[in-house]
């Protein structure tokens, strides 16, 4: 499509004193192209208008792109500081007072310093989300250690995509979530989606995903509910929660029984086959049937036309990787990939459905507990000392690595951890085990919470800074290809609001770090220190310039020098990134989810979103056309079930696991497994499912079980039908 | 640039109401969207289909308006109500047998989808198609329609519903083709 088709049409249609900004979505990994309609005369946005230039999303928008201008200017945006005045209502949106930035910095640097003093440097943790630029994420990690001086960093990735990065890193050596452009995924033979509710979580995949079976292709679709991607698949394999890993070993059983393997590609490019090759042999589509509850028939005819397509694409998202084995599941679906030597080419590959705007650039940036800039690693001496020097410390000063995001809230309890720096995220929502993370946020000393609402986890906070949205300022994201995009500032700062990357800045001048951070003035200057200090590590940004960006609306990493254009396809040299350029197939033998279904819990609850919302729904639950579409979080029970407990369509019930229950109006559809409950986790307080899901944490991603836990409907005594 | 026509793939729909989101962002449209998404049956599956005005040919709103307030554009685009010429009698509510016009109490007023008229005599597609996420709703040229009917040929002849004269309002200006029409499609391999 040329550039800008419509721009200048619509440029000229709209209002004289209005004007179009180009910019980026704020919502998940898709970070669709969207232009912000600003009035010139208020400086203020005011609506939106589709941009077709963006190859991704052509135009293309959903629900919450749409309205999501409508949170910039919102009446609930916090304006000004606030500091907690009645420690007694910590957890409720009650005991604030308005202060000033100046009053609001001297106490959190009083409260930090006294607590370093009194307990040393760690007892400080900074915990960030990914829905943020790559300036901010970077600059976040830097904030922590350079600033602070903790080891304790962490960020809600870990919900998220932690399992996914280390499952690619395990296969592939590279953790880039997608090894080809999304502009390929509607030219494939064969689609497997295993553990992806793409039209809802990633709607303007859809029409590339639709086009697929258009023109002839496959889709085949692994999920324990008929979702709106499933409902139309070749294939639906409706499997158990938590049972991928016995679902893709039986796959590859069969490929290789078939004799559906490129040997060529194996023997070259790969290691590890024939230890898989043993594992797998014992997955024979009836021991996956028992295991998966899939029927035989549709496992065969799944590999079978895998295994036949020219070419194919394998993506898997949340429903696979938060899991108590997710980075496992990964690397089983990875091996589908490696084994048939559909991958390292156009048109077939691996890919990621990313959920967070930069989930793929936030964590390349060095916010993770163990990680450094640029993909290092913390527990490497030549890495640390690579970014010591580029941060301008003795690689001494670094501080070691840290504990995972749910291992910080145990750390809280114990008070290890006694003071808490929040921002872009919400944990008291989005944690699994909520019960107990919210007493931990309770049992600190002192938390500062930066956010634009007064989210259910700046309700805990001792001083909450009002920080500015995406689209009021510049910065970079990296959407789900690996492709490094431009966010443009549309309006002002709204009131009192400053980017989180200034707060940093001045909190480090104040707590006598300042020479480390001085120059960093515009989120520019931390792009080009990013672009420095990722230089030879393996998400390297040297090349990619704003510029750059501009010109090409894009720029996939990596890309090594000026002259780069970036690499939408990776692998295309068949070279793969660990030492000896080989994949690993992986051989992975089954293990059950960390809790089944007993007598007391006959029930598997799985947990997911719904196209209104977007995480703990603190943006989305704001915007009133998003909550008349979807206003309360609903419990999707089969109707097989729900005459077996006796329960109506819109009737309250209790859900409850051994964490914790909640009260949920049932929705009863056939479109769900007999033996499987889901509710959408976007809601606060007492509605948040997370106050019954699993904490138990995969080994190598320490991503929680969110997806698969026992639990038991409980009918209310006088029913509780909502009449009228 | 051929004639364009707004074509309307059933089976794409995923129930996002994207189209609803972006009927409020037209100019105009005063935050009320002008077009619908139904649930086909929901104890049973996620089956949605979007209700949009299919700008007939010879509306039965424009037949039934005793003031003439219902024009019909150059382009097909049957129009919401004219302010000055509507007496709000609520005649086209009723006459319509797919519900689209409604009406406004407190101007008294009817207002319907009027096919983003102002952006599509440039070319531009309608906000719904636009942002259409799935595609089920698309802005095509007549050619393209051509092409698309010429692939799935029936054995009746009548690819898109609203090619059949006998339908509720006959020939109409949207074009749909009903779900299932995969069902035929060769495979690949």
């Amino acid at each position: 499509m040329p550039k800008d088709k419509f721009f200048k049409v619509i440029e000229n249609k709209i209002h004289p004193n209005e004007k179009l900004v180009s910019t980026h979505c704020c919502y998940c990994g898709m970070q669709c192209g969207m232009n912000l309609r600003v009035d010139t005369t208020t400086n203020k946005i005011i609506g939106v208008e589709p941009r077709y230039d963006f190859p991704v999303n052509l135009g293309k928008m959903c629900p919450k792109g749409v309205t999501a201008y409508q949170q910039v200017n919102h009446p609930d945006r916090i304006q000004r500081p606030l500091i907690r005045t009645d420690a007694s209502l910590k957890g409720t949106a009650e005991g604030f007072r308005e202060a000033s930035w100046e009053e609001a910095l001297d106490l959190i640097i009083s409260k930090f310093k006294e607590l370093q003093h009194n307990y040393g440097k760690d007892t400080l943790s900074v915990y960030s989300g990914v829905s943020m630029t790559n300036e901010k994420c970077y600059l976040t990690g830097k904030f922590a250690r350079v600033a602070l001086q903790t080891r304790y960093i962490d960020y809600n990735g870990r919900f998220c995509m932690s399992s996914a990065a280390a499952g690619l890193n395990r296969s592939l050596g590279i953790d880039r979530g997608s090894t080809i452009p999304w502009t390929d995924i509607h030219q494939t033979d064969c689609l497997f989606l295993a553990g992806s509710n793409a039209a809802e979580c990633h709607p303007t995949s859809m029409f590339r995903i639709w086009e697929v079976q258009n023109r002839g292709g496959y889709l085949i679709v692994a999920d324990p509910r008929e979702t709106p991607l499933a409902r139309r698949a070749d294939i639906h394999l409706d499997l158990r929660p938590g049972t991928d890993l016995a679902l893709a070993n039986g796959i590859v059983h069969l490929l290789i029984k078939n004799g559906h393997i490129d040997e060529d590609f194996i023997r070259n490019h790969t290691n590890g086959f024939e230890e898989t090759k043993e594992v797998v042999a014992t997955f024979t589509p009836e021991y996956v049937s028992e295991i998966t509850g899939v029927s035989v028939e549709k496992i065969v005819r799944a590999a079978d036309i895998f295994g036949r397509a020219p070419d194919a694409i394998v993506m898997f998202c949340r429903g696979v990787e938060q899991q108590a084995k997710g980075t496992d599941n990964v690397s089983a679906y990875t091996n589908m990939s490696l084994v048939t030597g559909k991958i390292g080419r156009p048109k077939s590959g691996v890919a990621t459905l990313t959920g967070q705007g930069n989930g793929q650039g936030g964590r390349e940036h060095g916010q993770k507990a163990d990680q450094l800039p640029g993909y290092r690693k913390l527990d490497n001496p030549e890495h640390v000392r690579e970014i010591a020097c580029a941060w301008g410390i003795p690689a001494e000063e670094m501080p070691q690595k840290g504990v995972s995001a749910y291992e910080m809230f145990q750390l809280m309890k114990d008070k290890t951890i006694r003071s808490l720096y929040l921002l872009c995220s919400n944990p008291v929502v989005s944690a699994p085990n909520l019960n107990h993370v919210r007493e931990s946020l309770k049992s600190l000393d002192f938390m500062v919470c930066c956010d634009f609402y007064l989210s259910e986890s700046a309700e805990y906070a001792d001083v909450v800074l009002p920080v500015t949205t995406w689209a009021e300022d510049d910065g970079t994201t990296t959407n789900l290809e690996g492709r490094i995009i431009r966010h443009r500032q549309a309006q002002d700062w709204f009131e009192e609001s400053k980017p989180d990357w200034w707060i940093q800045v001045e909190i480090a001048k104040r707590m006598g770090r300042g020479q480390f951070f001085a120059h960093l003035k515009s989120p520019q200057d931390i792009f080009n220190e990013i672009r420095q200090v990722s230089k030879g590590g393996i998400a390297d940004y040297y090349g990619v310039t704003y510029e750059k960006i501009d010109q090409n609306n894009g720029v996939f990493w990596p890309c090594r020098e000026e002259g780069d254009e970036g690499q939408p396809h990776l692998f295309l040299d068949k070279k793969f990134y660990h030492p000896d350029g080989k994949a690993k197939i992986c051989a992975l033998p089954y293990r059950p989810p960390a809790e089944e279904p007993d007598e007391e819990y006959p029930l598997r609850l799985t947990t997911g979103r719904v196209v209104f919302h977007y995480l703990s729904g603190n943006q989305t639950r704001r915007i009133p056309f998003l909550t008349d579409m979807y206003p309360d979080p609903l419990l999707e029970v089969h109707p097989k079930t729900a005459t077996l407990y006796g329960i109506e369509h819109d009737e309250l019930v209790t859900l409850k696991t051994r964490r914790g229950e909640a009260q949920y109006r049932v929705k009863v559809i056939e479109a769900i497994r007999e033996d499987t409950v889901f509710v959408p986790y976007h809601w606060g307080k007492a509605e948040s499912i997370n106050l019954l899901t699993n904490p138990a944490l995969d080994p190598y991603s320490k991503m929680p079980e969110f997806k698969a836990c026992a639990a038991k409907i409980i009918k209310h005594k006088h029913g509780g039908v909502r009449h009228g | 640039m051929g004639k364009q026509v707004l074509y309307i793939e059933m089976d794409n729909c995923i129930g996002c109401r994207s189209c609803l989101a972006a009927c409020t962002q037209c100019g105009g449209h005063d935050n009320r969207n002008r077009n619908y998404v139904l649930d086909v049956d929901p104890f049973i599956s996620r089956q949605t289909i979007p209700l949009m005005c299919f700008h007939c040919v010879n509306p039965a709103c424009a037949r039934s308006c005793p003031a003439q307030a219902i024009q019909i554009a150059d382009n097909g685009a049957v129009l919401s109500a004219l302010v000055e010429k509507c007496i709000g009698c609520q005649n086209c509510t009723i006459a319509c047998p797919y519900g689209i016009p409604k009406f406004d109490e407190e101007q008294n007023l009817m207002y319907k989808c009027d096919l983003c008229y102002d952006r599509t005599k440039e070319g531009i597609p309608p906000m719904c198609a636009s942002v259409c996420p799935t595609n089920t709703l698309q802005w095509i040229e007549e050619a393209e329609l051509e092409e698309k009917r010429a692939q799935i040929p029936l054995a009746n002849g009548k690819w898109t519903a609203s090619h059949d004269p006998d339908v509720l309002e006959g020939e109409t200006n949207v074009k749909i083709s009903l779900p299932g029409i995969l069902q035929g499609k060769q495979k690949l391999f």
